[in-house]
């Protein structure tokens, strides 16, 4: 077992306590008479356990760092582990910050866990940083890459409450939270975040490759991938702008949205042996 | 006018432009040679057309300053990657160590039929340079010297690599991993005048074992050809530095049935002259760039995402995110009212309602 591997495990082991407390929690929570408080006890819970394992997850890419030499910006299982130090991140502030969509982490959980599950099942394989990674926009490129990967994320869960109130069993472990009308808004709201970030993504990384490989674009498979997350992103803000698109049908796009991105962050590598296939 | 301007701009058009785009962008996946440039000019195009026309007639966008700003940066950026397509230049160079930049060495250039740079102008000597590489034969950083003019008659020295351009006169001159050997030679010909010039081996580590090349010296009709035997200290097994100052290298030569081996400062008599190994040097391959929008495409796009930061900013500030009164009484407000809307959370019949389009 290599350095990291004890804080990882530990931070998978609070993040998976948290969901449970958080699914047990909202289930617990679903009954009650109309308008009577809601038994909100476990929240505090939820939400410690969720920075303990963005903290725990701090001190892995720490002593992976010594270990290795470098920050988390090679190979797979670097990424997926600092993805979720910063999903974890932006959820807890978020889940700090907006108590009234905080039932949707039983939704957002279990999709940071497809990355968890996925980790610890990669070897901690030491990985060579290549010299055209020394450059400064790399930070500024990762960094607004993976507030653009979070604020999709929520949006996603909030998305995916919508469409499980569809399901009439499902519907009352939601009811205290507010109308779809209300939720479609805030679905939105992170998914404008999100544009904002994706485009400095974009720009950031053009700069990047400017300096490191002597091109700004060049239509490689992460390029290629993330210029059609945008453009998919801007086209579906556009419609929902202008059109009275039906709710459902705008959580199932905010959603497809991010499995689009989940793909461009996580699918590239299956096909692609570096995160810029064949320009290290 | 306004009627047709009013038509172009629908959003209609808009989807379906982005659409056409995003099968362009789909084609153009890693640049295949059998994908023409158009699938993505033409959609570009209409996108702009379409823009510029939203952006006459749309009060939704020339009324709101920061998205105004944001879609004429969009409009800005499409004209100028055209602009920097119609000016740029690209090409590959390689240059001996001790030699000066001459527009003469350029090869695989391609360039837009408005480009006028000061290419002519550029100067810089090749200095010499160092690869570290990992365990593994894995390419660590370059350290390319390089001397250009201080501006004031002398010299300046430099060191470039990976992704510290040199960049003179607008062009950027990047190192590639395209580097090698070059024996430094001198034929002395029975009858003619003495030449020095090198030989430029394949790259090295990546062609090892085919250092190799030939030539047939001016007024000679028999070819000679050349095998280096390098001693680098390359170890593929640990870390190791490719330093041509310290490498060694011996040249067999072969000329007809001969065959010699020439250390440093040895000379062979060939039938046609006297052919002298000077010294060991090295040659950089670089990568040349140039394109006159660079800094304004940066520009352009950091102040396009600003003003849709800004128009973001002021809507969220006018429509406060939703939030709940702590207590038994749970209370929602409703983002899209710009006082606020506060509503029982579980049960009150709520007729929410989209807001206004943002």
């Amino acid at each position: 077992m290599v350095a990291e591997q004890p804080w990882l495990y530990t931070a998978m082991a609070a993040y998976a306590l948290a969901t449970v407390i958080a699914i047990r929690g909202i289930v617990r929570a679903r009954g009650g008479a109309v308008g009577a408080a809601v038994n909100r006890s476990y929240e505090p819970l939820v939400l410690g356990l969720i920075s303990a394992g963005v903290i725990l997850l701090v001190m892995a890419l720490t002593e992976r760092w010594i270990r290795i030499g470098h920050g988390p910006f090679v190979n797979l299982f670097e990424l997926l582990m600092s993805q979720l130090f910063s999903l974890g991140l932006v959820l807890s502030v978020v889940y700090w910050r907006l108590p009234v969509i905080r039932p949707a982490v039983i939704v957002v959980l279990p999709m940071m866990w497809v990355l968890g599950i996925w980790v610890l099942l990669l070897e901690p394989t030491a990985s060579a940083f290549p010299p055209t990674y020394y450059n400064k926009w790399l930070w500024v490129h990762v960094g607004v890459g993976k507030f653009f990967l979070a604020f999709s994320l929520m949006g996603s869960g909030v998305a995916g409450v919508i469409l499980l109130r569809k399901i009439s069993r499902l519907a009352p472990l939601f009811r205290h939270m507010p109308p779809d009308s209300v939720l479609d808004h805030v679905a939105w709201r992170f998914m404008l975040l999100a544009l904002i970030f994706e485009s400095l993504m974009l720009i950031a990384g053009a700069v990047w490759a400017q300096d490191a490989w002597g091109r700004y674009w060049a239509w490689d498979a992460l390029e290629t991938s993330s210029f059609l997350n945008w453009l998919l992103l801007g086209a579906a803000i556009h419609a929902r702008l202008t059109y009275r698109i039906p709710i459902h049908i705008g959580a199932i796009a905010i959603l497809g949205i991010f499995v689009f991105a989940f793909m461009t962050y996580f699918g590239t590598p299956f096909f692609s042996e570096a995160a810029h296939k064949g320009v290290i | 006018m306004i009627s047709l301007l009013k038509r172009l701009s629908s959003i209609r058009l808009t989807l379906l432009w982005m659409a056409l785009l995003g099968v362009g962008a789909a084609l153009s996946y890693d640049n295949p040679v059998d994908t023409p440039a158009w699938v993505l000019v033409v959609p570009l195009v209409l996108l702009a057309i379409n823009l510029l026309a939203a952006i006459i007639t749309n009060p939704s966008i020339n009324r709101r300053g920061g998205l105004l700003i944001f879609h004429v940066a969009l409009l800005g950026i499409v004209v100028l990657v055209a602009f920097g397509r119609l000016t740029h230049m690209e090409a590959h160079l390689e240059i001996v160590e001790g030699t000066g930049f001459d527009t003469d060495q350029l090869i695989d250039i391609r360039r837009g039929p408005l480009h006028s740079g000061k290419l002519d102008q550029v100067q810089f000597i090749q200095g010499p340079y160092t690869v570290n590489y990992r365990p593994g034969m894995v390419r660590g950083l370059t350290h390319s010297h390089v001397q250009v003019p201080d501006g004031s008659g002398g010299w300046e020295r430099k060191v470039v690599g990976d992704d510290r351009p040199l960049v003179l006169e607008g062009y950027r001159f990047y190192t590639t991993f395209n580097k090698g050997f070059a024996p430094v030679l001198t034929w002395m010909p029975n009858r003619g005048r003495v030449e020095t010039g090198t030989i430029h081996m394949p790259p090295y580590p990546l062609f090892e074992f085919r250092q190799a090349n030939r030539w047939t010296p001016p007024t000679a009709t028999e070819e000679i050809k050349f095998w280096l035997q390098l001693e680098t200290g390359m170890d593929p097994e640990s870390a190791w530095v490719l330093d041509a100052a310290q490498s060694r290298g011996t040249l067999v030569v072969r000329a007809g049935e001969r065959r010699v081996e020439l250390q440093v400062g040895e000379t062979v008599r060939l039938q046609n002259g006297v052919l002298k190994y000077e010294r060991l040097s090295s040659w950089m391959g670089y990568k040349l760039y140039y394109d006159p929008t660079l800094q304004w495409l940066f520009l352009t796009a950091m102040i396009g995402v600003l003003g849709l930061a800004i128009h973001f900013w002021r809507k969220f500030a006018a429509y406060p995110w939703p939030q709940q009164t702590s207590g038994d009484e749970k209370k929602t407000q409703m983002p899209g009212h710009p006082r606020g809307l506060n509503v029982a959370l579980s049960g009150l019949a709520m007729k929410a309602g989209r807001s206004e389009r943002e």
